[in-house]
C-alpha cells in the first residue's frame, strides 16, 4: 500500500536529494558506486523515518542519518577498496571557466580527501556545506573542541599534500 | 588561498551538478527489499540441498540398506534418482542465486516486477519438481517393497487390492507432508514478494 507516510518521505527526499547527492561525492570514486550509496542512504533514512518526528528539519536529520551510512558502510567496504581514482565525468566543468592549475589543485585535493579517514570526510563535507561547530559536534555526535581540533588536523593534512 | 576555500568554491559551483532521482525511483528504492527475501530463498535452497542430499548419500553408505535396495531390485534406480536430483538441484539453485543477481541490480521498477515474477515462477517450478519426485520415488520404493520384500510379497499376492490401496494413500500422505514443508519454507517467502509486488504495482503509474 502507498502510504501517507510512504508519499511525504518520497516528496522530501526527491527535493533534498543533493544533500545526498553530495555525500555519495565525498565518500565514493565512480558512478556505481554512487548509485549503490544513494540507495543505501535511501533505504536506511526510509527506516528511519518513522523515528524523524520534524521536530528538527528534514535536511538536518538526512545530514546526520547520511552520513552515518556512508560512514558505517566505508568501515565495511574500507579494506576492499585500494585504488582511487579521480572520476573526471563526476566533475563536470564548462570550458570557459577551466583553469588549468586551479583544475590540477582540486584534483589533487580531492584525491586528498579521498585518502581521509571516515570522519575527517565527514568533517570536511559539513565544512564545505557551511555548517558551523555547532551544527558539526551535533550532527557527528563529538563535542564541539574535538570537531575544531580534528578540522584543522585536516587542513593541515591538505595543505601538505598541496604543497610538498 | 586556503585550500579549503578553493574546495568550497568548487563544490559550490557543482551542487546542483547531479542527476536528478525520480520519486518513482525513489520508490523503486524503497521498495528493494524483494532483494532480501530472495537471498532467503537461494539461503533455504541451499541448505535444504545440503541436508536432505546428504541424507540421500548416507543410504548409499549404508551396507545394510544398499543390500536392501538391491535385493527389492530398486538400487540403480535410487542410484539414478539421486545423481539426476543432484543436478537438477543444483541447476535450480543456480537459477535462485541468478535472480538475486537481477534482483539487485535491477535499476527500474518494471524490471524488478519482472524479476519479481520470474522468482515467483522458478520457485514454483522448483517445490513441483520436488513434489513430482518424491511423488514417483516414493510410489516405486513402495511398489517394490511389496513385490520383493519376503515378509510381504505373499500377503500381497492374497490381499492385492488392499495393499495397492493402501499404498496409494500411503504415498499421498507423503506428499502431504512434503507439501507442508515447502509450503511452511517458501510459501511465507512468496507470499512476501507477491506483497512487494502488488506494491510495486500501484507505483508504476
Amino acid at each position: 500500500m502507498k502510504s501517507e507516510s510512504e508519499a511525504l518521505f518520497v516528496k522530501q527526499l526527491k527535493e533534498n536529494q543533493n544533500i545526498i547527492h553530495k555525500i555519495c561525492r565525498l565518500y565514493t570514486t565512480d558512478a556505481d558506486a554512487h548509485k549503490d550509496l544513494f540507495q543505501e542512504i535511501t533505504i536506511q533514512l526510509w527506516k528511519a523515518f518513522p523515528n524523524f518526528r520534524g521536530d528538527s528539519k528534514f535536511t538536518t536529520w538526512a545530514y546526520r542519518v547520511g552520513l552515518n551510512t556512508a560512514i558505517t558502510l566505508y568501515r565495511k567496504k574500507k579494506r576492499t577498496i585500494d585504488t582511487i581514482e579521480f572520476d573526471s565525468t563526476f566533475h563536470k566543468v564548462t570550458q570557459d571557466d577551466y583553469n588549468f592549475e586551479e583544475e590540477e589543485k582540486l584534483k589533487l585535493l580531492y584525491s586528498a580527501i579521498s585518502e581521509l579517514n571516515d570522519i575527517e570526510k565527514a568533517l570536511v563535507f559539513l565544512y564545505l556545506e557551511d555548517k558551523d561547530y555547532t551544527e558539526i559536534s551535533e550532527t557527528l555526535g563529538i563535542s564541539e573542541v574535538n570537531a575544531r581540533v580534528k578540522m584543522n588536523r585536516v587542513k593541515g593534512k591538505l595543505k601538505k599534500i598541496l604543497n610538498p | 588561498m586556503d585550500e579549503l576555500e578553493i574546495l568550497k568554491k568548487d563544490w559550490k559551483k557543482n551542487e546542483n551538478a547531479f542527476d536528478q532521482v525520480t520519486e518513482k525511483e525513489i520508490y523503486g528504492m524503497l521498495h528493494k527489499r524483494s532483494s532480501s527475501i530472495v537471498k532467503w530463498i537461494l539461503i533455504i535452497s541451499v541448505l535444504e540441498f545440503l541436508f536432505l542430499r546428504l541424507l540421500d548419500l548416507s543410504i548409499f553408505l549404508d551396507d545394510e540398506y544398499s543390500n536392501r535396495m538391491k535385493e527389492h531390485h530398486i538400487y540403480d534406480f535410487e542410484k539414478f534418482v539421486t545423481i539426476f536430483n543432484f543436478v537438477v538441484l543444483l541447476v535450480f539453485i543456480y537459477y535462485f542465486y541468478r535472480n538475486l543477481k537481477a534482483i539487485n541490480s535491477s535499476s527500474s521498477v518494471k524490471k524488478l516486477m519482472q524479476d519479481i515474477i520470474n522468482t515467483r515462477k522458478i520457485v514454483k517450478y522448483y517445490v513441483w519438481y520436488n513434489l513430482v519426485l518424491v511423488g514417483i520415488t516414493s510410489a516405486i520404493v513402495i511398489y517394490s517393497q511389496f513385490m520383493y520384500d519376503k515378509n510381504i510379497n505373499h500377503l500381497y499376492d492374497k490381499y492385492q487390492l488392499f495393499f495397492i490401496l493402501g499404498g496409494f494413500f500411503f504415498v499421498i500422505i507423503i506428499l502431504l507432508l512434503f507439501w507442508l514443508f515447502y509450503r511452511l519454507l517458501y510459501g511465507i517467502l512468496l507470499r512476501r514478494l507477491q506483497k512487494n509486488y502488488n506494491e510495486l504495482q500501484k507505483i508504476d503509474f
